[in-house]
Parts: structure tokens; sequence; C-alpha cells
């Protein structure tokens, strides 16, 4: 009996332990503590659900919700406390959603609208779940719907509708694919026809071409003289002209099969075989009943897929054919962007022209000699150019580095004979001297010194406008904050770089931080070392203030001694900001200690009005002597004004 | 339970003993039924219920919308959820959209005590209609000068058709169905009148209770009011004997009364039933007839609450009449003698502005009186709480006690009408519909 007593205590001291939290979460490891204890025991089940009655009572909305969530928790897993519950569902729905008028939820209006939400939810859930084994639920859940018309987040409704959408759109697409799939074997043969006389035709071609290549002159003649060639690119260069010797070369004799060919070519490429890719993925992906026909359609389009393939790739080593299609018909390229090639930003463009026609051929045979089997040669394409245009892109960095060494001037005209150090004529710029009295000397010279000391530049300094990084804190009713500040925002603190959500990107921050002072490790070290001091001492404060609680006195003393403690800290870590900075990072990267306001926050303090920026400028603006004074102001200006409208009145 | 069978079956128990024993378990374990659901198609509060009292099958509500619904409470229209829930929908439903529909609320629907043919309707646009429930036709129409609070008909008449109606006005009328006239017209009441209940022992005797806390009995074969209670006017002493004899009618429910005793009680009773409440009524109407014309005035300005008497229901025996006020008490009086009881009872609270309406059960020990958002049911002789309905979110105005087949219906200002059954005795498996309702811990 004692023993259950005890026992009896423990679901309530747990309950309790775990509703008094400013956390919005129950903590996950009371909370099963709590299941398990309610588990085996329907005395401690009622006695839970006596408790968690009592605490939805409490007038503070933060224990109300965290009640709830327990609550939740519970009414999902037993029967009994579903039971015990929904006799008083009028009670928990009144002090949970707070639709009485008269039983408004309590303090925290933040945490009691989330409660409220929270609640309806939950109602929902229940609703949905066991609705039809407790007429209260469904009472409840009727009334707040119908006659107190509260909105119902509606999630299992909202679930199925999307589930439906989708089964819909499933459906949908299956249908398509099952009518391509008809279309395919409808025309199955006729395409099969097709590529078969296309491939026949690419096949004749190729072989008229090469039988006029028979007699071209073959192999390497002079294998000795790679020894001379040291560098193995200027080796491959070599090699690659040999091997361009042996390639037929497009020429009057052969021009029309090579038109030929290449038509053929483009047919195959765009019609061909995206035509066999396709019927290839409506194949996988179609589910019919048959699997035979499907399978053996599959198999052959397959092998025709490998038959186009491998008559493509003869094609492109045959040389007739530009692998790539798009470029063939721009014929004007402009020198820069062979530039940009260079510099391997731009892939588009390092396409060969056909202006370079030789390039692309030296490429194909580039190919063919290392055996590579891929269809397309940009891979290699990226890796070969820079060293083919070597020059070019020397001059451009040269250029380039120029460009960066320079300074940024202003326009002025000074700009004009610039680093000129001619002397100039000074009565021959065009001005009429005539009626000038005197001799005017035609041959006057302004030196060059003078020129130079006329032209001189003078700069202002200009600050260098930084950019203020907005502070990005999340805010609570949506978007980040855009105050701009240098250092701490008066509303959010320290500003710190955060991601697009507003949280704080703790870790790069630090890590930035410390790069930028990465060359000063003694920096750093004096820092952490000072960081620990303090920390040390905090921790003795911290001991120190549990021991004097209870006496006011030397809690004010100590509150002192914590005073000075963080002014000292500040002096040692005040040596630059960023050092600052870093032990923040820390502290904050270890976790367990909280900031000092955090570590005070309780259930009360939940209760206690916060004071906004509102009321502080309120508090400013409205006082009465302000109000006087702005009154007095107001009234002057106006006296004044009348004064002037009309000056003759007294 | 299986025991009083077994008594039954030796010849201990006597068979209205064993009956009234086998309700009172029944009673006692009233909650709200999930398995039958009354759907509401009123969009106004649940002013009125009424299950018919010859077949004890028809239920008869009247709302705020100025509607009347009826529904058959033994066949249900539908059921849900895989025949868990039985849905009894209305049969029929006559509201505004009616031709001779009521314009206001309603605030008193009944049924003509003789059979299921008729039933009244008062409303707050001063008529009461009389309808023919088999072709919803209005068949009379009765302008009356105030809003109708109360209609009632007496379930023992038979030489008259009359129908009594409180109003916003001082006089309470008789409304005679047979002629379609006003027969009489009582005056007495200096406020309007709430709630009016005819006797349950005599066909002549008029109970209303009105706004100016009085409660007043009239023998409308006579001019005038007979008797005005008076809630200093108590009878603390009598006690004893009042639960004796009430202890006789419910014929051995809980105290064991010694055989002398009962032999001495019963045939008194007995002869009195026998009397139809004659007998007793010539007494007390002969003693009072010195006082009547015009009564002291002091005993005129008699009050039975403070404030006002907004829910009157006689028991069943006709013996005591139980009130209810806006002065949050209930009282128990004794008709006979016109004492207040003293009972105490654990009300704590009671609608104030509206009239309520009450119900006891048949052997009068349990009255169920709407307590704000719940109803609880009292024992009349004692005043304890012993069952406590929560189920409607808003107040509740009436309840009405099945006592065919002990179950009570309560409607509320949020416009459910609630059943609450005897729970069963067996749970059946096979009909826990297609989620079991079982525990489910993950961990």
């Amino acid at each position: 009996m004692e023993e259950e007593r005890e026992e009896g205590g423990k679901v309530r001291a747990l309950i309790e332990k775990a509703t008094n939290s400013t956390a919005p979460e129950v903590d996950p490891r009371l909370l099963k503590a709590i299941k398990s204890v309610v588990r085996y025991s329907d005395r401690e089940l009622r006695l839970a659900a006596q408790t968690l009655m009592d605490l939805m009572k409490r007038d503070h909305s933060q224990v109300r919700y965290l009640t709830l969530l327990i609550i939740d928790e519970l009414f999902m897993r037993s029967k009994l406390f579903r039971t015990i519950l929904v006799e008083n569902l009028d009670l928990l729905l009144s002090l949970s959603v707070g639709f009485r008028r008269n039983l408004p939820l309590p303090a925290p209006p933040a945490v009691a609208s989330v409660l409220r939400s929270k609640a309806i939810e939950f109602l929902e859930k229940w609703n949905s779940s066991f609705g039809i084994h407790y007429r209260q639920l469904r009472l409840g859940f009727d009334y707040l719907k119908n006659t107190l018309k509260f909105q119902f987040p509606n999630l299992q409704a909202h679930a199925a509708r999307i589930q439906q959408e989708r089964r819909e759109r499933e459906r949908r697409s299956k249908e398509l694919l099952l009518k391509k799939f008809e279309m395919l074997k409808e025309n199955f043969s006729s395409i099969k026809e097709e590529i078969k006389s296309t491939i026949d035709e690419i096949r004749e071609c190729l072989d008229i071409v090469c039988a006029k290549d028979e007699f071209m002159p073959l192999g390497p003649i002079d294998d000795e003289d790679f020894e001379e060639f040291r560098s193995s690119e200027l080796l491959q260069i070599r090699l690659n002209t040999l091997r361009e010797g042996q390639k037929v070369h497009e020429n009057n004799d052969n021009k029309v099969v090579f038109d030929a060919l290449r038509e053929l070519y483009k047919l195959l490429v765009t019609k061909h075989l995206v035509s066999v890719q396709e019927g290839i993925s409506v194949l996988v992906r179609v589910e019919v009943a048959d699997n035979r026909v499907r399978d053996s359609t599959l198999k052959e389009l397959i092998d025709i897929r490998n038959c186009l393939q491998s008559v493509k790739k003869k094609c492109e080593e045959s040389g007739c054919a530009v692998p790539n299609t798009t470029s063939c018909d721009d014929e004007e390229e402009d020198f820069w962007e062979e530039g940009k090639i260079g510099s391997l930003e731009n892939e588009r463009s390092t396409v060969p022209n056909n202006q370079n026609e030789n390039l692309s051929m030296a490429l194909a045979s580039i190919e063919l000699k290392n055996r590579t089997l891929e269809s397309n040669n940009r891979g290699s394409n990226d890796n070969e150019l820079p060293s083919l245009e070597g020059g070019e892109t020397g001059t451009n960095s040269l250029r380039n580095k120029l460009l960066a060494d320079a300074p940024m001037m202003s326009w002025g005209y000074f700009l004009n004979n610039w680093g000129s150090n001619r002397e100039v004529l000074a009565n021959q710029r065009g001005l009429e001297l005539e009626s000038h009295w005197g001799r005017v000397d035609y041959d006057a010279v302004i030196p060059a010194e003078k020129i130079a000391e006329l032209n001189v530049h003078s700069t202002l300094y200009k600050e260098e406008q930084t950019e203020i990084q907005p502070c990005r804190a999340p805010l609570r009713k949506g978007g980040l904050c855009q105050r701009r500040d240098l250092r701490v925002c008066p509303f959010h603190g320290r500003i710190i770089p955060r991601d697009d959500e507003g949280k704080p990107l703790n870790h790069n921050s630090s890590k930035d931080e410390i790069t930028l002072d990465s060359g000063t490790d003694l920096v750093e070290q004096v820092a952490k070392q000072a960081v620990k001091n303090v920390r040390e001492r905090d921790k003795e404060v911290l001991k120190k203030r549990e021991i004097d609680k209870r006496s006011l006195k030397r809690a004010k003393l100590a509150k002192i001694r914590e005073h000075n403690d963080v002014v000292l800290r500040d002096a040692a870590l005040a040596s630059t900001s960023s050092s600052a900075a870093i032990g923040e990072d820390m502290e904050a990267t270890n976790g367990e200690k909280l900031s000092a306001r955090n570590k005070k926050e309780t259930l009360s303090s939940m209760l206690r009005k916060k004071v906004t920026p509102k009321d502080r400028l309120a508090q400013r603006l409205l006082n009465t002597q302000v109000k006087d004074a702005t009154v007095r102001e107001l009234t002057l200006g106006e006296d004044s004004n009348y004064r002037e409208a009309f000056p003759n009145q007294w | 339970m299986w025991k009083e069978i077994g008594d039954r079956e030796a010849g201990k128990l006597r068979p209205k003993s064993f009956a009234s024993r086998i309700k009172s378990n029944r009673i006692r374990t009233l909650q709200l039924s999930n398995h039958k659901d009354i759907v509401s198609p009123h969009r106004g509060s649940i002013n009125s219920l009424q299950v018919d009292l010859t077949e004890g099958r028809y239920l008869l509500s009247g709302a705020s919308d100025a509607s009347a619904a009826v529904y058959d409470v033994q066949r249900a229209t539908d059921y849900e959820a895989g025949g868990l829930i039985a849905k009894h929908k209305c049969i029929f439903v006559v509201d505004k959209q009616h031709e001779s529909g009521h314009k206001y609320a309603i605030s008193s629907a009944i049924w003509y005590p003789v059979d299921t043919g008729l039933f009244i309707t008062g409303s707050y646009d001063h008529h009461i209609n009389v309808w023919d429930t088999n072709t919803t036709q209005v068949v009379m129409n009765f302008k009356m000068p105030g809003k109708v609070y109360r209609t009632a008909m007496s379930s023992l008449a038979t030489s008259h058709m009359l129908i009594a109606a409180g109003t916003e006005d001082v006089q309470v009328r008789l409304c005679d169905i047979a002629s379609g006239a006003f027969a009489h017209t009582l005056s007495g009441h200096r406020d309007g009148v709430m709630t009016v209940e005819w006797s349950t022992s005599s066909e002549w005797v008029l109970v209303t209770g009105g706004c100016d806390g009085a409660i007043r009995f009239w023998d409308i074969r006579r001019a005038g009011c007979f008797l005005v209670l008076d809630q200093s006017h108590s009878q603390l002493g009598r006690r004893p004997q009042i639960l004796e004899c009430s202890a006789t009618n419910k014929v051995l429910t809980s105290k064991s009364l010694s055989a002398g005793q009962s032999s001495y009680t019963k045939p008194r009773t007995q002869q009195r039933k026998v009397a139809g409440g004659n007998g007793t009524k010539q007494s007390l109407v002969g003693r009072r007839q010195r006082l009547h014309p015009g009564m002291l005035s002091s005993q005129d300005r008699a009050t039975a609450h403070y404030g006002a008497v907004n829910g009157l229901k006689v028991t069943e025996d006709g013996m005591y009449l139980l009130s209810a006020g806006s002065d949050s008490r209930l009282r128990l009086w004794d008709i006979e003698s016109g004492c207040n009881t003293l009972v105490n009872y654990e009300t704590v609270r009671l609608q104030t502005s509206k009239p309520i309406q009450l119900a006891t059960t048949q052997d009068s020990d349990l009255v169920f009186v709407p307590c704000m958002t719940a109803v609880k049911a009292f024992d009349v002789w004692s005043g304890k709480t012993s069952l406590t309905f929560r189920g409607h979110y808003e107040y509740v105005n009436c309840c009405w006690f099945s006592t065919q087949d002990q179950e009570l219906y309560t409607g509320g200002n949020d416009r459910q009408i609630l059943l609450w059954l005897p729970s069963r005795l067996i749970a059946d498996e096979a009909d826990e519909g297609p989620a079991q309702d079982q525990d489910n811990w993950s961990d």
C-alpha cells in the first residue's frame, strides 16, 4: 500500500515535472516515463487523468498546452483514459479551446493561441479515430464545428484529397502510357522498316567513302621521328595531324556522298534515335497484362538502339558528320568568344565551328586514337582545347592581369592625355586673341611638368560604402527582421549570419571569424584561455548563488559580483570585437550553458508582460511633460502662423 | 440482477417490486448513448421535448427557430459506421416555411394526451396552434395576449379538452379544443406565467407558477385560485411521515418498512386512488372554501420562490409538487398541506430567464433537473445528487424521462437532443464496428 501510494505520487510528480517547463514540447523522456508508468496500472492511469484535468485548470497557457500534449499521447493509446476523459470533454474543451466567454484562455497569449489551434487539431484527430465509439467526441466536434464555426484544419480530408489527386494523376499517366504503347505496337513494323532503310543507306554511303579511302596512305610513316618530340603535347598534335592526314577529306568528288551521309545522320539522330528511346521508356514504364509482347518489343528496340548507336558512331568517326548538330549553322563567331573557350567558362562556345573544321577533325581523330567509346566528345574537348590554343589564352591572361592591377579612376578630361609628356602650345588652342594688346607669342609652350601639374588628379577620400547587413532574425508574424544595424539589433541582439529561415549559422560564423584572423593563432589562444577562465569563474558564481540564494543581502552582493565579473570578462575579451565573438560562439556551441537571460525563463516569467519597443516609445512620448511640451509648441506654431497671416491684427 | 430474477422465480419478490428494482437499476446506469442518435433538424435551442403518452414512441420537440419536429425513437431511419450508430431523423418538421407555421420561437410543444393524432405548440408569436399530426396542418389556432411560455393538457382529463396556457400576460387562459374558444381566464398572478401543470390526481386542478414567484392552484370548476404556496410555510415536522407515504408507493426501494406500517398506509392510498383524487380535493376545497373569494391578502401575496417560478412538476402520484425558481432553488411541496417540505436539493445554479422542463421517474424517487449545461438527477426525498449528465455544451432547457423504456431525453441551447440510455448489460463484441476501440500502446 505504501509502495503503491508512492507509485501514485510518481506519475503525478512526473506529469507535474513534465508540464513545468517553458519548452514548446514535452520532454520525450518524461513522456516515455509517464507512458510506461501508466501503461501497467489502471490506478495510475486514473490518477494521471485526474492530475491532467487538474493541471488543465491552471491559470497558465503553457501548463495547459503541455498538459494537452500529454493528454493527447495518452488519449491515443489508452481506452480507459479515453472513457475517463470524454466524461468531462466539455470541460476539457472549454479549458483548451476557450470557447466559453467567461472562461477565456489564460495569460501568455502567444501560447494560448497555439494551445487553441492544437486543441482543435487534436479534437479533429480524436474524432476521426474514435468518434464512432464516443458520442461525446462527436458532440464536441459537432458543436465546435457547426455551432461555433471553428475552422478545423481538416487534416484528414486534406490528406485524402491529395492522395486522390495523386491517384488520379497516376491513373491518367498510366492511360497515356497505355495509349502510347498501343500506338507503338501499331507502328512498330513501319518504324523498324524506316530505320532499317536509313541504316542501310548510311552503310552504303560509308562503304563508298571507305572504298575511296583505300588508296590513301596508311599508318604513321615516320615512327622514328617521334623520339624528337620531347613534349607529349606536341607529340599528340603531331599524331593528330598524321591521323588527319589519313582521313577522308571532303572534296568535290565525294561532296554528294558526304551531303547524303550528313542528311542521313541528322535523320538518324533527330528522329530515329529519339523515337526509339521514347519507345523504350514507354515500354519500361507501361504495365500491361501481356508481358510477352512487351518484352519482345523491348528487346528488339534495344537491339535497334544499339545498332543505331554503332552506326552513329561510325558516321562520326568517318568525320562526315558533325557530332553536334546544333552549332552547324552559326558560321560567324568573333574572336572574343574564342577567348572564352580558353577560359573554359562557357561550354556552349567550346563547340568548334565550321570555320575551324580541321580542329573538330583533329578532335575526332584524338578520340579515335584514345578509343574512347563516348559518342559525344565534349569531355575530351574540354581537356584538349586549352593546350591547343595556349597562345591566345596567354595574351588574354596578360591583359586580364593588367586589368586586375589597374586602378579604378573616375572619368575626367585628364584621361585625354593620360601618360603623355608632350609639351603643349599655349596659344594655339583656337582662342581668338587678335584684339589683345601686346605681343602674342604663338610659340609659347607649356612644359610637360606644368601640364602634369595642372592635370594632377585629386581624389577626395570617399568612405567605402559597406552594406550594412539586415538583422534577418525571424519575426513572430513571419518574415525576417529587416533592420540594419552595425552590430547589435535592438530587438534581436547581436547580428549574426543567418540562413534563409533566420536560423543562425553558428558554426559558419565562428569558422569565418576564426579564418579571418587565422593567421593570429596566438590571439585565438589567448581568447580561448580567457573564455575558459571566465567560464570557470561563472561556474563559481553559479555555485555561490545557489548557496546564497536565501539571504537577500548576499544575493545582492552576488549580483554585484556577477556584474563585476561580466565587466571583467568584457574587459578580458574586449581587445577586439571578433575575439569577443569567439567567446560567445564557443559558449553557444557549448550548449549546456544557456545565457543568463534564458536561464531565468520560467513559467512565471512567461506571464510577465514583455516590454515591447512600443511600450518604451509610449513611455517616452506619452508622458505628461512631453505632451505638454508638444501642445505648447503646437500652439506657439499656430500663434505665429496666425500672426503672419494677419500681421495687422493685434 | 440474476439474484433478483431468482428471487422472483422463487416468489420471494412481488412482480411490481421486481420491476421497480430492475427499473431503478437501469436508471442508475443511465449514460449518454453512443449507438442511438437523434438528429436534430433545429437551428435554434430546443425548448420542449415530449414523448407521446400513448405509445411511448414518438418524440416531439419544439425549438427556438419556430420549428417543431417529430421523431420515431424506436425505429431508426438509417445507420452509420457499419450499423453501429442508429440515426433517428425526424419524421416531419413544421417550421416557418409552413404556411401556418409559427413566426417566432416555439416555447412549448406537447402531444394531445389521448392519442398521437394531435399536437399543440405554443409560441412567442402569441399563438397556440393545434396540429393534425398526419396531415401536418393546423386545425385550430388560438390568439393569446402575449408570448406563450408554456402549454399543458391534463393527461387524466376525460371530461374536458382544455389547453392551459401560461403567457406573458398575468392571466392564465384555458383554450378549449372542442369549441375553439377560451373556456376560462384565470386571474390572480401579478406577472407573466412561466409554467403551468395539471395535477396528476385530479383532472380539474391546475398548478401555475408565475414570474411573481407565486405558485397557484386552481380548481377550474370554481372561480379564483384556492391555494397559493408559501415558502415560509414549511412542515419539517411531518417529514418522516411523508417519507413513509412515499415509501409505500415506491414499494420497498431502499428502506425496509415494518409490515404493520405498510399495511396501515397502503389501504389509505389505495382508497385515495380509487376515489380518483376527487375525495381529497373535496376536502381540500371544502377547507379552503371559506377563504376563497377574497383569500386573505397576506396569503394571496405569498411566494414560493424569490424571483420567478420557471419549472413545475407534479409527481406521478399527484401528492407532491416540485418547483424550480430563478433563485436557483428546487422545492418539494406537499400538495395536501400546501407546505414546503424543506428538502435541500444540491442545485448549484439554474437557468433563470427561461422556463425549464423537469422530469421525474415513475416511482418519483428521482427528479431530473436541467442545471445550466448539465442535467442532474436528484433524489427527491433527500435532495442528494445521484447522477449528473454532462453532454450539452450550452444551457439545457428541457428533459423528458420516458418511464416505459427508462430513457432520458434532454434538449438544450446547443440545438442537440441527447439521449441517455441505460448501459447495455452485455457489451457486444460483434458490433464494435469497423475500428476497434482498444488500447494501443506503441511502447
